[in-house]
Formats: structure tokens, C-alpha cells, sequence
């Protein structure tokens, strides 16, 4: 066997040690995070957690701050999502290669990394404080508010997602379209986006993943609420808020529960993720 | 290129196919941004023939043929000079309707490219847009689409199928069946074959042997046994001119230039 070759061996041997390490002990990490809070919170995994409200205190449930934070993200993910596909759809198809185009990415790419706290600052002071103003007082921090915080963080994942996705769609199947004779807004409404569907509900989802586990923009905005509230301009709870609350409480039963919500929101990302992977890998059938 | 005239003499060839012309192309320049990739092409395409056009890669080939849609002109920067008289009127006049124009020449590309829907659907798409057809006679233009394609026969039962589902050899007549369904004049195609197996690729050219007695057929290639076996004429471009162009077995066994020659025996290119 000749020098090169068996350095070539020496050196690929160790490429496949290390990465495979590294990746062991990615996964160690998320395991071990698993069963963490599955093992402190599984005392207070138990009918009551769905059922009961915050207002019980340790002999609570966590009910309202679920409700809560299934009104908010949705609030959140139903104004990201038609502006962030249709942002996306025109720096992808409209704007590609343009000076307007790439400064607009550009700033979606910024606000993709601005810190979420600042997102509930922001909110804070358009929506809470003229609220609190006009209405003297009656009505402050709102569920709403909080979904509009939330709003602004998922927005650019989807505009990024959805300007990605359609400009994968490869340049024939436009040309095909056009060359039947039929115009762009009907080429992107029925055709591309349909073929990028798939990568854009990916990436709501994801989106959707990505807001659930927010805390910071939530403590100016919704604020939280120990009672069931259903209408969004009252105040209202959310599980990252509860978690954050109850961990700095001293009580053990307290803790239980904080850890029992954390399990709770990190199975419904696990499963929010595991539901976009299916999705993808359903439609794999692709034009290349 | 003054000394081209005689073999390139357009109403030469169209002389010698005996049909009048349906694309008169004169003195056709284009640019993309900036580079000069067609230098004065005039031509004359004859009804109901099989036009081939072949040359060496990057001598302009697909380059004439997306202007005869104006496809090119999605793209920014690009520009065509000249004119291509299709019935009477020069469609690269800037008055002439795209929809128009894309109703009368269909094309197909190199890849096959479905839409992402249905079988049936894929071939409706088009239809929908120019005409408002009844539900029975969308179906019977569909089907008549699929059977000019030679597709009928496969897909008949599987018609609600996601079309993406099809062999690559079937995409493409899928993508034939979706042109022709418009009821264009005029067909474009851009390599047709160059993606598929030989099996499919005959199944093409049988099938553009068939569709010529309804359409003008244009067709480039750089597969030179297949312009010699689908073509009535064959135009020879290089370095974005149009070095000779024939009557397909003139110009496959006593070439009028040099270029040509040494083309299609394989000495360059």
C-alpha cells in the first residue's frame, strides 16, 4: 500500500471520529435536557396540569397559561404568516437581483437576529402604552400585544423561508409557465408557490417552533394573568411566563410545575418539528 | 460574412422545401448585456416542416429560438434587433400582445417540467387561460392533447395523479401534450431528448415526426443524428451566425461551406 493512500485512510479515519463524537455529543445534550425535565416535572404531570389554573397555586394547574400561550402564538403566526409569504414571494420573484430587493433581505436578515426582549420593548411602547392612555387605564397589557411581539419575531423566519423556498422552484418551470402565455401574478399564485408550498408551511412551523418558547417579548406585552382569559385585549398568561415565574418562586411543588410546562412546551416543539420534517420529505418529489 | 449569402440564401431554402414561409426572420442581432450573440441571422422557416438547427455549444442556437417567443424577455439586460415576421407581423415589435404571441408559438424545453398538479390538470392549465371551455370539451381537448402526444394510452387511468409521479420520458411528452394543447402554430423545441434515455428519446422523435403535419416544428439540437433523422432543414450556426442552412440531406452529405463540413464530421465542435 503506497504513502498517500494510507495517510488518505489515516486522515479519514479520524475526520469520521470526530464528527461522529461531535455529533454524540449534541445528542447527549439534548437527552440529557429530555430527560432533565421530564424526571423534575413528572410529579406534576398529571390531569390537574391541563385542567386547573395558575390561580391554585402549588395545588394549580397550568390551564390558562396553555390557553394563553395557544391564543398568543396564534395572534402571532396568523399577522406573520400572509405578510412574511407575501414579503417573501416578492424579494424572491419580484425583487430578485434588484437593488430594493437585496436591501430589503438585507434588514430581514438584521431583524432575524434582534434580540426578542427588544420586540416586547417595541410593542410595549405601540400598542400597551397608547392603549393604556386612550382607554385611561382599563386597558393595558393584552394577549394581543403579546401575539404582535411575537409576530415580529416570527416574520422574518417566514419571509427568509418563503424567499428561500421559491427560489429553489429552478428558472424552467417560470419559463414554462410564461411560455404558455400566462401572466406572473398567476404563475406565482398557482404554480410557484404551490411548487415551494411544502418549504413554506416548513417554515411556519418552524416559525411557530421558534415563538412558542419566547419569554422576554411576553413580560411587557401579555404580562400574564392567574385566572382562564380568553379575550385577547385582557392580560394574559402564557407557559414561558408561567416557567419564569414559578422557577423563581422558592417552592418544590412550584418547580415541579415549572418543569412539567417546560416538558410540555418542549414536546410540542418536538412535535411541531417532527411535523414539518414529515411534511418535507411527503413532497420530496422534486424537479431535479 | 458577405461571402455567406449564397448558401445562407433564405428564400433559397425555402425555395428548395417548396412551402411558404411561416417565421421570416431578418437580420436578427442580440445582446446580453452588452455581448454580441447573434450577428444578423435571416432565415426563412417553412410551414408544416421540421427546421433543426445545430451548431457547437454556446453559437446562439437556444439563443434564436427563445426569441422566437421572446421567453428572453423575463430576463433583464437582454435585447433583440431586427425582425421576425410570424403571418405578416413582426412579433418583436413591442405592440405585439405576449399572450398572443405565446398562444400562436409553443415551446418546449430541455428538462421536462410539470407542474406541480395533476395529470390532467397540467394540461388543462394552459387551455384555461386563452379559452372558457365547457367541463365536456375541456376533457375532450385534454384527452386529444394527450393522444397527439402519444401519452393517452399511459396516463388514461391516472389522470387525478400528481404528474411529477410520471417517468422522465413521460414528463416530456406531458410537457408536448401541455404546448400542443393550445393549439399553437408554431412548436419551439429546446433539446428535447438531451435529458432522456434513448428508449424515450425515439418515442420523441417519433412523435415529432407525427406532429408535423400540423405544426412548424423548430428544433435545436446538438445531437446531429437526431436533426438528420427529424428534419426537413438544417440551419448550421457558430460564433452567433448562421453559417448555412439547407435542406437536411444537402447539408448532411455535400455541405455548400467548409464550417459545416468540418462540423458535422466531428473535426470540431
Amino acid at each position: 500500500m503506497s504513502s498517500p493512500y494510507l495517510r488518505r485512510r489515516i486522515t479519514n479515519a479520524l475526520a469520521m471520529v470526530m464528527s461522529t463524537l461531535a455529533t454524540l455529543v449534541g445528542l447527549a445534550f439534548l437527552a440529557w435536557i429530555l430527560w432533565e425535565t421530564l424526571r423534575q416535572g413528572i410529579s406534576a404531570l398529571d390531569l390537574k396540569l391541563f385542567t386547573k389554573i395558575t390561580a391554585y397555586g402549588e395545588s394549580g394547574g397550568l390551564a390558562n397559561a396553555m390557553v394563553g400561550s395557544l391564543i398568543i402564538n396564534f395572534i402571532g403566526i396568523a399577522i406573520a404568516t400572509p405578510i412574511g409569504v407575501l414579503a417573501g414571494t416578492w424579494l424572491a420573484e419580484y425583487a430578485d437581483r434588484t437593488r430594493l430587493g437585496e436591501s430589503i433581505r438585507f434588514l430581514n436578515d438584521i431583524l432575524l437576529s434582534a434580540p426578542s426582549i427588544v420586540m416586547g420593548l417595541f410593542v410595549y411602547t405601540i400598542i400597551v402604552l397608547p392603549t393604556t392612555v386612550l382607554t385611561h387605564g382599563s386597558t393595558t397589557f393584552s394577549g394581543f400585544a403579546g401575539g404582535v411581539a411575537l409576530a415580529l419575531i416570527a416574520l422574518p423566519v417566514i419571509v427568509r423561508t418563503t424567499d428561500e423556498m421559491l427560489r429553489l422552484v429552478p428558472s424552467t418551470l417560470r419559463e414554462a409557465a410564461l411560455s404558455l402565455g400566462v401572466p406572473q401574478w398567476k404563475l406565482t399564485l398557482q404554480i410557484l408557490i404551490r411548487a415551494a408550498r411544502s418549504g413554506i408551511i416548513t417554515g411556519v412551523l418552524l416559525a411557530l417552533a421558534r415563538i412558542s418558547g419566547e419569554t422576554a417579548p411576553l413580560l411587557f406585552t401579555a404580562f400574564g394573568n392567574n385566572y382562564m382569559a380568553i379575550n385577547p385585549i385582557e392580560k394574559m398568561s402564557s407557559l414561558p411566563q408561567i416557567i419564569y415565574q414559578y422557577a423563581n418562586d422558592p417552592g418544590d411543588a412550584m418547580h415541579a410545575l415549572a418543569w412539567a410546562g417546560a416538558f410540555v412546551i418542549t414536546m410540542f416543539v418536538l412535535l411541531l418539528s417532527l411535523a414539518s420534517r414529515l411534511i418535507l420529505s411527503r413532497t420530496k418529489v422534486s424537479h431535479d | 460574412m458577405t461571402d455567406s449569402a449564397i448558401a445562407t440564401n433564405p428564400a433559397q431554402a425555402a425555395a428548395a422545401s417548396a412551402v411558404a414561409p411561416k417565421l421570416t426572420v431578418r437580420d436578427l442581432h442580440f445582446y446580453y448585456s452588452g455581448f454580441h450573440a447573434l450577428k444578423g441571422i435571416s432565415m426563412d422557416i417553412p410551414e408544416k416542416k421540421v427546421t433543426a438547427i445545430i451548431g457547437p455549444s454556446g453559437c446562439g442556437k437556444s439563443t434564436l429560438l427563445r426569441i422566437f417567443n421572446r421567453i428572453y424577455a423575463i430576463y433583464p439586460k437582454l435585447e433583440a434587433k431586427g425582425e421576425i415576421v410570424l403571418d405578416g407581423e413582426n412579433i418583436l415589435d413591442p405592440g405585439y400582445s405576449m399572450n398572443r404571441l405565446r398562444g400562436k408559438v409553443g415551446m418546449v424545453f430541455q428538462k421536462p417540467v410539470p407542474f406541480p398538479m395533476t395529470i390532467f390538470e397540467n394540461v388543462a392549465y394552459g387551455i384555461r387561460h386563452h379559452e372558457k371551455l365547457s367541463k365536456t370539451d375541456m376533457t375532450a381537448r385534454v384527452e386529444q392533447a394527450l393522444r397527439s402526444a402519444a401519452l393517452w394510452d399511459e396516463v388514461k387511468d391516472k389522470l387525478k395523479q400528481n404528474a411529477l409521479g410520471l417517468s422522465g420520458g413521460q414528463q416530456q411528452r406531458l410537457c408536448i401534450a401541455r404546448a400542443i394543447a393550445l393549439k399553437p402554430e408554431v412548436l419551439l423545441l429546446d433539446e428535447p431528448t438531451s435529458a432522456l434515455d434513448p428508449i424515450a428519446t425515439s418515442r420523441i422523435e417519433q412523435l415529432i415526426e407525427e406532429l408535423k403535419s400540423q405544426f412548424t416544428i423548430v428544433i435545436v439540437t446538438h445531437n446531429m443524428q437526431q436533426a438528420a433523422r427529424v428534419s426537413d432543414l438544417t440551419a448550421f450556426m457558430y460564433m452567433g451566425e448562421l453559417i448555412e442552412f439547407d435542406q437536411t440531406e444537402k447539408i448532411f452529405t455535400k455541405p455548400g461551406r467548409k464550417q459545416t463540413e468540418d462540423y458535422i464530421t466531428g473535426r470540431f465542435g
